[in-house]
């Protein structure tokens, strides 16, 4: 199917020139103008990534560029006479009080995260690498929250959560404690700090990965000179860790910001619309949702979810800046030899 | 000493192991409690009457296997549509030079971070605009597009295949497509398999894109579980959604216990990039 699409005529406009130039088809050796077999390559080249360029200008750029142009009007979605209203989304979304209300309890909700849950998942590693029997089958028991699909584990924290019928509450019982409404404010948050921390079995693996490749003659050698444990972990796995937990930090972090959960945990059953998610847990994406689909402002909507987005872009942009390419370089097919190494100089 | 930190470690992972996998347990002793036995006080950590009624409940009260139909016919043409487009870019990216190809390889890494849902509600816009609402085609054109993830794995892989395959068959008068398709492709069901099964279980678990694109009787079984379960009331059935639940997530447990080792290490290449 996808090689009718990337023959047919609307596969030329995305390749820039020179693929246009050797013309869509990589089979081409008998046309009628014989061409090098250098842009013959070249056309094969944009034949074979055309449709992802496609995809990306047609599922990515468009709807973005959409959203930038929407974010200049005060659109509703509905009314065909939106107006041009210039910077007025944007001024709103810095002076709104509950729009900023809601940006910092995103990162603040954060901030508290990211760290836990790549700390969570380094401990498990470590603990995982050591030398005891049954490594793996602890290495998949910890894992599995990572695997359960986001709405399995929603619903299974709004069951433990549940102020009569959740386990949670039943502990707090056996202990002579009276049960809290956790899915209500102000306890939400610390379940869907919970729930969001459960899942760190990503992590805890490519920690594992990350920590498996510390040559093993480094601390051997450590050990020769005296080192002790936690100087061997604080000033060699740690630093040669030090990119794949940068790398974490990114993906969590943009993760985070888009977190989307809450919507099912502390909700009933039946879709009543995210206005009624309780206000500790009304992050900056539910915020979003509200302002598109509940209040039909697509203009200001478009404005918040630009300035997310070019957060995010900035956020990937300074880690890119800062690792300077170790991270991707260790893998660049093109230069195989140097793998733990360049990480470790770094 | 070393006995006496081994034995640490252990508890300490047992420990572990024992709060990660409570939630299962919570919800599986919900999954086979009557309905009345949820108000109970004191709280019972066991069901009194234990039976499977509760699922025979949950597959009835909507049609469940019809909505897990939905979810299986997105899911399975997804996964099969980006596997295959994305193993077509990335042989591109790993085996053809171009002018031009390290600005389409820079940005095609750049939008492995591009976050989704913020694309996602305009695209929805836009396919509402389009009258594609209500429709399985947003999942074929996402599929045909490819995922910067899988291409990147694909490129990786066919990056290490020697380069005397392709000169063999150039020499025999094969043409880049057939080369890929013949010779490349069939070499790498590894990542094939990895590639189907990861973009297999996005589509599965995921809730946002079918809960915007999609009406209540198209839907897939992660939204319907998520809103499906109450009484005339509009009041959650608890029991009903632990079943639910239960039902839902098992697969995707088993099909992770059978091929852990393509999931885990896909997850680790992933973060190690």
């Amino acid at each position: 199917m996808s090689t009718d699409q990337l023959t047919g005529p609307d596969a030329e406009p995305a390749a820039p020139s020179p693929a246009r130039s050797a013309g869509g088809r990589p089979r081409s050796g008998r046309a009628r103008r014989p061409r090098s077999l250098q842009a013959r390559r070249s056309g094969a080249f944009y034949v074979f990534v055309g449709p992802w360029i496609l995809g990306f200008l047609g599922l990515t750029a468009y709807p973005l560029g959409y959203a930038l142009w929407l974010s200049f009007t005060n659109s509703d979605g509905l009314s065909p006479n939106a107006r041009f209203v210039g910077l007025a989304n944007y001024r709103e979304v810095f002076t709104d009080p509950d729009t900023l209300a809601s940006l910092a309890r995103t990162g603040l909700f954060a901030a508290i995260t990211v760290p836990l849950t790549i700390v969570a998942g380094l401990i498990l590693a470590v603990l995982i690498n050591q030398p005891i029997r049954g490594r793996g089958v602890f290495r998949t028991l910890l894992y599995l929250p990572a695997v359960v699909p986001p709405v399995g584990a929603a619903l299974t924290f709004k069951l433990i959560f549940d102020r009569d019928s959740g386990s949670a509450n039943g502990v707090l019982d056996l202990l002579g404690i009276n049960g809290i409404a956790w899915l209500g404010d102000p306890y939400a948050r610390y379940v869907l700090i919970m729930l969001t921390v459960w899942g760190c079995g990503n992590v805890m693996i490519i920690s594992l990965a990350g920590l498996q490749d510390v040559p093993r003659e480094l601390l051997d050698a450590a050990r020769v000179d005296g080192a002790s444990q936690w100087q061997s972990f604080s000033r060699i796995i740690l630093p040669l860790l030090s990119p794949v937990l940068f790398f974490q930090l990114v993906t969590q972090l943009i993760m985070t910001l888009q977190t989307f959960v809450p919507l099912l945990i502390s909700l009933d059953p039946s879709p009543k619309g995210v206005g009624a998610i309780p206000e500790s847990n009304y992050l900056i994406m539910i915020d979003v949702f509200a302002q598109y689909f509940a209040n039909g402002r697509y203009g200001y909507a478009s404005a918040l979810l630009w300035v997310l987005f070019l957060f995010i872009m900035l956020i990937t942009l300074l880690v890119f800046r800062l690792s300077k390419g170790a991270v991707f370089y260790s893998v660049d097919p093109e230069q195989t030899k140097p793998k733990t190494r360049t990480i470790g100089d770094k | 000493m070393v006995l006496a930190r081994r034995k640490v470690v252990y508890m300490l992972l047992v420990a572990a192991v024992v709060l990660f996998l409570s939630p299962f347990g919570w919800l599986l002793i919900t999954a086979f409690k009557a309905q009345s036995e949820l108000r109970a006080v004191p709280i019972h950590w066991w069901p009194h009457h234990p039976s499977l009624d509760n699922f025979q409940q949950a597959l009835t009260l909507f049609d469940y296997l019809g909505y897990a139909r939905n979810s299986l016919t997105i899911a399975g043409v997804y996964a099969v549509l980006i596997t295959l487009a994305s193993a077509w870019a990335g042989y591109g990216f790993a085996r053809l030079q171009a002018p031009g190809k390290r600005i389409v390889f820079g940005l095609m890494l750049s939008t492995m971070m591009t976050p989704q849902i913020i694309t996602l509600i305009p695209t929805y816009l836009l396919f509402a605009k389009a009258g594609l609402v209500n429709t399985y085609i947003p999942w074929v054109l996402w599929g045909l597009a490819g995922a910067p993830y899988l291409i990147f794995l694909f490129r990786q892989f066919f990056s290490n295949m020697p380069k005397e395959l392709e000169e063999a068959a150039i020499i025999d008068g094969c043409g880049q497509i057939r080369i890929f398709w013949r010779i490349f492709l069939p070499q790498s069901w590894p990542v094939i398999a990895t590639s189907l099964i990861l973009s297999f279980s996005w589509s599965w678990g995921d809730y946002i894109s079918p809960a915007l694109l999609l009406d209540d009787d198209r839907t897939t079984l992660s939204v319907k579980i998520a809103t499906g379960y109450v009484n005339e009331h509009g009041t959650g059935l608890y029991h009903l959604i632990a079943a639910g639940s239960v039902i839902y997530i098992v697969p995707v447990l088993a099909l992770f216990l059978i091929l852990q080792r393509g999931f885990i290490t896909s997850s680790a290449t992933s973060g190690l990039k």
